[in-house]
């Protein structure tokens, strides 16, 4: 199994190494909880039965003073595990930002790209991310993108919306991005994208209130219908944990707990995951063939 | 007077876990020079706790299967909501009252240089909501 979106912001590791993390952690990602050796994060890994991880890290040093993880040290945690499976993260407002993600993927070897517009402060949709899609799209790896709700204080809810995306997603017809927390709130708008566009998806990592059982079961049987990911999104969404902000094993059983067949739950878990990682559009596009 | 605090760190490796940590409370009580006082052993998390009881693999799984059948995740708890201090959703109330009722912390005597304990009994450091590194507090009082 894959987890699709995970933090290091609670690695031990990256404070000793580098003490601003440890602001990054705590006033940037906004998180409280004590810092654990990278082994505890393996651990959690291990009970919830997942066997690799998306690390994502937010160049956010332009709008936050401080970036919350860089490509090197996600790089350096990567070297430590190969469960580990680094993405890279650059700047739209910055003019490097195409030439950074080349150098982060051809030279740091990473394996797609992480975005926040709302912790960087950047639109998602508008022409100052469009350099940073052509980039991402010519080394064919895929975007994730936070969308729906932020808790980083300071952040403006609009630039977490998904419709945001349309332009960009229509544009870059062979790039795949990665719809993060289902979009909640704005889910049905983040499910018609990837209904009417077959390079979008959609990462399980949404959980704003009650228990990740509690929750799942509100967004995918009452939010919309289980039918729906069932039928029709079940080659389109990844799981992601949004660890540590929550236990991995927590959303696995959440997940589990829908009424959902073992098919489409692989799919979610692994197979679709997979796909994406597998650099290229036409890869991550193979499920077509499914109609 | 000597007044002795260490921090011991412990690596749970499960979700939930009777880990025996006697040997370490007696081994820092060795090494702190007192002959005769009393140690006491707490955990600083809310999530975890300490008891005392013997020391075999049956009555590890008995305690936690029961504190598991008080406090089922199931069950409706205030505490599932975002805690915006913490940046996280608290979702795991049962592992608070798990530590609530088998309680956070123990004391022996310790005479001779060695802790006075029940030939049964045996230090357990409780995880309720692994895996995670914790620390335990050993102070040692005592000449």
């Amino acid at each position: 199994m894959i987890d699709f979106h995970t933090h290091p912001v609670l690695i031990r590791e990256l404070v000793a190494q580098d003490p601003s993390f440890e602001r990054a952690a705590r006033e940037v990602f906004y998180i409280g909880n004590n810092f654990q050796p990278l082994e505890t994060f393996l651990l959690q890994m291990d009970v919830a039965g997942i066997e690799r991880a998306v690390l994502l890290p937010v160049a956010c040093r332009r709008a936050r003073q401080v970036d919350v993880g860089t490509n090197e040290q996600i790089v350096e945690l990567c070297a430590k595990s190969p469960r580990l499976i680094g993405f890279a993260s650059v700047d739209p407002g910055v003019k490097t930002a195409p030439a950074d993600l080349e150098r982060a993927i051809r030279t740091l070897h990473l394996e797609g790209l992480k975005l926040d517009p709302a912790l960087q402060d950047f639109d998602s949709g508008g022409p100052e991310a469009w350099a940073v899609y052509e980039a991402a799209e010519a080394l064919k790896i895929p975007v994730l993108l936070h969308t729906g709700l932020s808790w980083a204080p300071g952040s403006a809810l609009e630039r977490g919306h998904p419709l945001r995306l349309e332009s960009a997603i229509r544009r870059y017809a062979r790039l795949n991005f990665v719809l993060a927390h289902f979009a909640w709130p704005w889910v049905w708008e983040a499910v018609a994208l990837a209904m009417k566009y077959p390079n979008v998806f959609l990462d399980t990592s949404c959980l704003y209130y009650d228990s990740p059982k509690e929750f799942f079961e509100f967004v995918f049987t009452r939010q919309i219908p289980i039918t729906l990911v069932e039928r029709t999104l079940a080659n389109q969404i990844v799981f992601g944990s949004n660890y540590p902000r929550v236990e991995i094993k927590n959303m696995v059983r959440a997940l589990r707990a829908l009424p959902l067949t073992e098919g489409c739950l692989n799919k979610i878990l692994r197979e679709n995951a997979e796909r994406l990682l597998a650099r290229g559009h036409e890869a991550a596009m193979s499920h077509r063939h499914d109609y | 007077m000597i007044i002795k605090l260490e921090r011991l760190k412990i690596q749970s490796r499960r979700s939930e876990e009777a880990i025996n940590i006697t040997a370490l409370v007696e081994e820092a009580i060795a090494q702190s020079g007192v002959q005769n006082g009393l140690v006491h052993v707490m955990t600083t998390h809310t999530s975890s706790g300490l008891v005392v009881t013997e020391g075999i693999p049956c009555l590890e799984q008995d305690i936690l299967t029961h504190l598991a059948r008080l406090f089922p995740e199931s069950e409706n708890y205030h505490h599932r909501r975002y805690l915006d201090y913490d940046g996280r959703l608290g979702f795991n109330a049962d592992a608070h009252l798990k530590s609530v009722v088998g309680g956070i912390s123990c004391s022996f005597p310790i005479e001779n240089g060695k802790m006075v304990r029940g030939s049964r009994q045996t230090i357990y450091f409780m995880e309720y909501d692994g895996p995670l590194e914790r620390t335990c507090l050993i102070q040692i009082l005592g000449e």
